[in-house]
């Protein structure tokens, strides 16, 4: 009662097909306008999700509430149409019988929009660079652009809720960047509020205010893109977003830890462990420093370009392979085969462990 | 309720159909009559022989010219290749027993041929030089020259999605052009022809003006005869059985190979559009001769015949009521395309809403209609009301309703419902498949109810579908002859049954007048539609 | 306006099946042009309408055998006694046709109470004059056709045929059914070629040389002849001769085009208006110049065209009853389908 979240989840099972997809999720967006994402590997039950939400897909248990009105539970179901609730599908759901710009005239004409056009259809056209295949039936055109007059239908309603699913996976990389940001501003402007689905980890900090990570048919973690980032709540989550390693560690103290290989490490603990206990340390690249002068030298076994930097992966006597962020304006450039020198003592701001 | 309703109106589409079907199998268990038992079992082995010898016959025939003229308007660029790719499926509009009027008045004696050979050599004996086709051969001929287009209709479409790697791979292979073919061409069009092939074969099961005009026993007429002949409608039933069964097996056959064909088809990663091998100097001429040689033998000839006994026998024109048929023609069309493509309509929308096994079994049931040969259906037909106006309409006391059901429009449009269900379900179903289901969702999600969605966004969409379906019920019933000549009304002739009942009284030359309007209208619809039956890569 | 075409379609569906009206309901296996105009005619003259389903025979007796009591049919008109005799013998006719004009104008022969002929038509022997000598056909018979002198010589049409049947059920009645088997094994012996075609095709093959002689009825010649099947049949006719059989005994075998009046028919008193208008001058002159058939009733002449070219004055075989050719029927097929005759 207190708070009055304008999405509110509450231990909904999501089910597609008669199967139980992602179990017992409750999450919120708490205000008008806000963007979240909702990232996992493909597979995991996203799409179910926003089915569900948009009403495709019922709920036997739990409930989904928007603006305080119940959409889903085990007993209500509002349809899909009378919702205000819009959702752009990851494959091609245009009219193929009508041009784009029907399609999109479509999606406006449909809903009552009860006098107050805020939005300009023209603007979001210009926007998504969809003016050229106005004109041109679904068939002709590309992918991204598929998506892109999908994006624009479901904007122009504008919805209480867009869900978009995957909304950039078929545009160009060289594009992607620069509509990422178009579609950010353009959701502010609106003040639309927005889930979106994406397995793209850097798409899904950049766009939303706040990140589900779903694993394993659970929502396992719901917070802040930072928080997410830095302070990932389970292994799982530290496999997922692929940002490190996990090596065995032991705590020596209120911020210190010792390692076999790396020995003594400092830094901030973001959990209490007692002393002497036996942890996994999450080892990330951007963690330990390039030092050649230094006497704790491992063996290269790989090495990535990653246009700024580069990432070396290092292998210890232990046989863990640790990743090792360097400036690609660094001076030498190690081989595969060479020793790495890394500088100590080892400082981590906030160390997490499991 | 939602489900009910889907559930309940594919039901009733399914009983429909389900009526003729069962009538024959339940009759399949009573005894027949005593009567000749001796001569009924002389006669079934002749009819079970020339059916086979009939099917076996034409599918080599419809084969080697259906698989043929598609290979060479697919693969290869020659004079009139694109005027060939359309007019080799003209021979649709000349129905099989206008086929064998024309084969049997060009060939008898004192014919047609024989008038040729007299204005061009002069008087002289050529009756005994000119060959005779009538009986088996005859009938093997006029069947196979109009129903090939099917086989040349689906192989050319596989062919033609057939990628360029693959015919590149049996260049780089050194396989021969015949190599080629044999070993990578016609395997990967296989299902496709099959396909063919068993539409082929279904037809020719349930022919009836040819097979009757040539008198060869078939089960077919088997059964027509079994009825009038021996008056026993349980022998009659007995025949069916055989012949449904073997059907039966068919329709099977070409329902497996279809969807593998289909999946064959949308495989078009790696598709480029294939370059035409150009033919030159005396290839060019054998692909020309041969493509000719068919369209004139399927199409121009039955026609040119037809066109000549009009001319020969003007006196036929006199009194020829060409309004009359026309309007009833167009009568019988636009109500049953209307029932047919309602009803289509409703099943398919159910199918796609509700997503329910039960009901894709039903309606996979309701198709088989069109397995089964017009003469059994109408006489199902005609039994299932005499034994249901006289076991419960008349025990209840009621008026009987038999001629609501037959002699009347009404029982004519229910038994070409259930012949001709499949072509409206299938062709909607097609429509249908193409467009993702996320199409209505969106459009559900953009504010539009479920009967908005199917109104404003189904029907539009599936428009081509629907125009191409009511083509196609349209050119089955010009041509369509047992279930009317059965079940019609007083005074109501179609171009089709008057052609019949002149040519069954020895009035061939009358037939002309009719068969020729029949062949004309019907190669007007057969026009219209070749842009939906002659689809290329590029649509 | 869309809704109301529609509406209306699917409303004629239920309104054709109940018009009721001054008619008469003729199930037409009879397929002349020129029965048409006749009954035109008929219409003119009484006002009454004639409603008509043209069939085959066979297809025509099932519907109205299906349709039981509830048939509209009131007569049935079809080429053939054996038809109109089985169709009596299956309960489906009435008697009743048995008008002042029936009773003296058609000969007892060519009737009975239920069915009237209203044309009659001999089936004959034609032979071609060049190949087959006056001697050979003196005193022919059709008892003769199974002599084995015709070996290879003859064309005749299927067993299935009805024209045949009735022919058959004729020598069943005089000579048995046993000396009929064997008759039949040898005019299937005698046969140049397996049956094909029908009566105008077996005259055609001995014109054009493939047999000498052929069974066909009399106004297929005459209908050649008069060049409505063009200038080459025309010619061909002209090469073949027709002779009579039996003249010497019971004469030759008649046969008759006849109307039935049909069980529970709901318009019975038009029914007999329109075969006693059948019968009149004017239309037996119709049939005979179109059809090319032997009128029903005296002083009515056939068409010159027979009278020049058969001939008139023929003994016919009036001891056999047309009536039982029905009856024969089955054992006539029997008998035919027994001896390998296709």
């Amino acid at each position: 009662m207190m708070n009055k979240n304008f999405l509110e989840i509450k231990n909904v099972s999501f089910r597609a097909g008669g199967k139980t997809k992602v179990k017992n999720v409750s999450f919120s967006i708490e205000n008008k306008g806000d963007i979240i994402c909702l990232l996992g590997p493909s597979g995991v039950g996203k799409t179910t999700i926003l089915r569900t939400i948009a009403g495709l897909e019922k709920i036997k248990s739990g409930s989904i509430k928007l603006k305080d009105k119940i959409l889903s539970s085990a007993k209500d179901h509002v349809e899909p149409e009378n919702r205000n609730v819009s959702l752009s599908f990851q494959e091609n759901s245009l009219f193929p019988h009508y041009t784009v710009e029907k399609n999109i005239n479509l999606g406006f004409e449909s809903k009552k929009l009860n006098g107050k056009k805020k939005i300009n259809p023209n603007k979001i056209i210009k926007l998504l660079n969809i003016e050229k295949i106005l004109s041109k039936y679904p068939h002709q055109i590309s992918a991204g652009e598929a998506q892109r007059a999908a994006l624009a239908r479901a904007l122009v309603t504008q919805p209480d809720l867009l869900l978009l699913d995957e909304p950039l996976s078929n545009v160009d990389q060289s594009f992607k960047e620069e509509i990422q940001v178009q579609l950010k501003k353009l959701l502010n402007d609106l003040k639309i509020t927005t889930i979106i689905v994406t397995h793209d980890s850097y798409e899904a900090f950049y766009l939303g205010s706040k990140c589900g990570v779903i694993l394993n048919d659970q929502l396992k973690q719901y917070d802040d893109p930072y928080n997410v980032y830095h302070f990932p709540n389970s292994i799982e989550v530290v496999n997922f977003l692929n940002r490190g390693i996990l090596i065995p560690a032991k705590v020596t103290g209120e911020n210190s830890l010792e390692n076999e290989d790396l020995g003594t490490i400092k830094g901030n603990f973001i959990k209490h462990y007692p002393k002497g206990s036996d942890v996994k340390l999450l080892l990330q690249p951007e963690d330990l420093e390039h030092d050649d002068k230094s006497n704790l030298k491992l063996e290269v076994v790989d090495r990535k370009f990653r246009g700024t930097n580069f990432i070396y992966t290092l292998k210890t006597t232990t046989n863990h392979l640790i990743p090792v962020l360097v400036h690609s304006h660094h001076i030498h450039q190690h081989q595969v085969e060479e020793k790495f020198g890394i500088k100590r003592p080892i400082y981590i701001d906030h160390i997490v462990c499991f | 309720m939602k489900f009910n309703f889907w559930y309940l109106s594919s039901l009733s589409i399914s009983l429909i159909v389900a009526i003729p079907i069962l009538t024959v199998f339940t009759s399949f268990f009573q005894d027949t009559s005593n009567y000749f038992e001796i001569l009924k079992q002389t006669f079934f082995f002749e009819y079970i022989f020339n059916s086979l010898i009939l099917l076996i016959g034409v599918l080599f025939l419809t084969f080697i010219l259906g698989v043929g003229s598609a290979y060479i308007v697919s693969f290869y660029q020659f004079p009139g290749a694109n005027f060939f790719k359309w007019a080799l499926i003209l021979s649709f509009a000349v129905p099989p027993y206008i086929y064998a009027y024309s084969l049997f008045a060009f060939f008898e004696n004192y014919g047609t041929a024989f008038t040729i050979l007299k204005h061009l050599f002069g008087d002289g004996d050529y009756n005994k030089h000119i060959p005779k086709f009538s009986g088996m051969f005859g009938l093997i001929l006029s069947i196979s020259f109009s129903l090939y287009a099917y086989v040349y209709i689906l192989a050319r479409s596989s062919f033609l999605y057939q990628s360029q790697n693959l015919i590149e791979l049996g260049k780089n292979l050194g396989f021969s052009k015949f190599k080629s073919f044999h070993s990578i061409i016609l395997p990967a069009a296989r299902p496709a022809i099959v396909a063919g092939l068993s539409l082929v074969a279904m037809e020719t099961l349930a022919e009836f003006g040819a097979v009757d005009f040539f008198s060869v026993n078939t089960l077919t007429t088997g059964i027509y005869n079994a009825w009038i002949t021996f008056d026993d409608l349980a022998f009659a039933n007995r025949i069916s059985f055989f012949l449904l069964l073997f059907i039966f097996i068919l329709f099977l056959t070409e329902n497996l190979s279809r969807k593998k064909a289909r999946y064959h088809m949308e495989v078009k990663g790696g598709f480029k559009k294939k370059e035409k091998i150009k033919l030159n100097g005396a290839k060019s001429f054998f692909a020309f001769i041969f493509c000719f040689t068919l369209f004139f033998l399927s199409f121009l000839f039955p026609l040119s015949q037809m066109l000549y006994w009009t001319i020969k026998f003007p006196e036929n024109l006199a009194g020829f009521q060409i309004t009359d048929l026309l309007l009833n023609t167009l009568y019988l069309v636009s109500l049953s395309s209307l029932v047919l493509l309602f009803f289509a309509l409703i099943s398919n929308y159910g199918n796609r809403v509700s997503n329910k096994k039960i009901l894709n079994t039903l309606s996979t049931f309701s198709i088989s209609g069109y397995a089964i040969p017009g003469v059994i259906l109408a006489i199902a037909f005609i039994t299932f009301v005499a034994w249901f106006d006289e076991n419960l309409i008349k025990a209840l006391g009621f008026l009987s309703i038999k001629k609501i059901f037959i002699g009347s429009i009404l029982g004519l449009v229910i038994v070409y419902f259930v012949r001709f269900y499949s072509l409206a379900f299938n062709g909607i179903k097609s429509g249908y498949e193409k467009m993702n289901i996320a199409v209505d969702e969106s459009a559900y999600l953009l504010g539009y109810s479920k009967t908005k969605t199917f109104l404003n966004i189904h029907i539009p969409y599936l428009r081509n579908s629907l125009l191409f379906v009511i083509i196609l019920i349209s050119l089955e019933i010009i041509r369509e002859l047992p279930i009317t000549l059965i079940l019609r009304p007083f005074n109501f002739e179609t171009f089709a049954t008057t052609a019949y009942i002149s040519a069954s009284e020895d009035l061939l030359e009358a037939a002309a007048v009719p068969s020729l309007c029949l062949i004309i209208i019907a190669s007007f619809f057969i026009l219209l539609t070749s842009k939906y039956i002659l689809r290329d890569n590029d649509e | 306006m869309k809704k109301i075409t529609i509406s209306s379609l699917i409303l004629s569906l239920f309104i054709s099946t109940f018009a009721i009206a001054n008619e008469v309901n003729i199930f037409n296996a009879r397929h002349y042009k020129a029965d048409a105009e006749l009954y035109g005619k008929f219409t003119k003259a009484t006002g009454i309408k004639v409603n008509l389903i043209n069939g085959k025979s066979g297809a025509l007796e099932k519907r109205m055998i299906e349709e039981g009591a509830d048939s509209a049919a009131d007569l049935y008109i079809t080429a053939d006694a054996g038809r109109c005799g089985a169709f009596q013998a299956k309960g489906m006719t009435q008697s009743g046709l048995t008008s002042a004009t029936i009773k003296s104008s058609v000969p007892k022969n060519f009737r009975t109470s239920h069915w009237v002929g209203v044309a009659k038509r001999a089936r004959i022997i034609y032979y071609s004059p060049e190949r087959v000598t006056g001697a050979e056909l003196s005193g022919m018979t059709y008892e003769g056709l199974a002599d084995p002198k015709w070996k290879g010589r003859l064309v005749i049409r299927k067993s299935s045929n009805i024209y045949n049947k009735s022919l058959v059920a004729s020598l069943i009645a005089n000579n048995g059914k046993k000396a009929t088997a064997a008759w039949a094994k040898g005019v299937v012996a005698n046969m140049a070629r397996e049956s094909t075609g029908n009566d105008r095709a077996q005259i055609m093959a001995v014109a054009a040389g493939e047999a000498d002689i052929a069974v066909a009825n009399t106004y297929y010649l005459a209908l050649m002849l008069s060049g409505n099947k063009g200038a080459e049949q025309q010619e061909a006719a002209k090469k073949v001769k027709a002779f009579f059989p039996n003249q010497d005994g019971r004469g030759t075998h008649m046969n008759i085009s006849c109307a039935a009046l049909v069980k529970g028919a709901p318009n019975k008193a038009n029914a007999i208006a329109l075969v006693d208008f059948l019968l009149s001058p004017e239309a037996q002159e119709h049939f005979t110049n179109n059809t090319f058939e032997f009128p029903m009733i005296a002083g009515v002449s056939p068409s010159p065209l027979v009278v020049n070219n058969l001939g008139l004055d023929f003994k016919q075989d009036l001891k056999t009853k047309v009536s039982t050719y029905g009856k024969n029927q089955a054992a006539a097929l029997e008998v035919m389908t027994a001896a390998g005759w296709k």
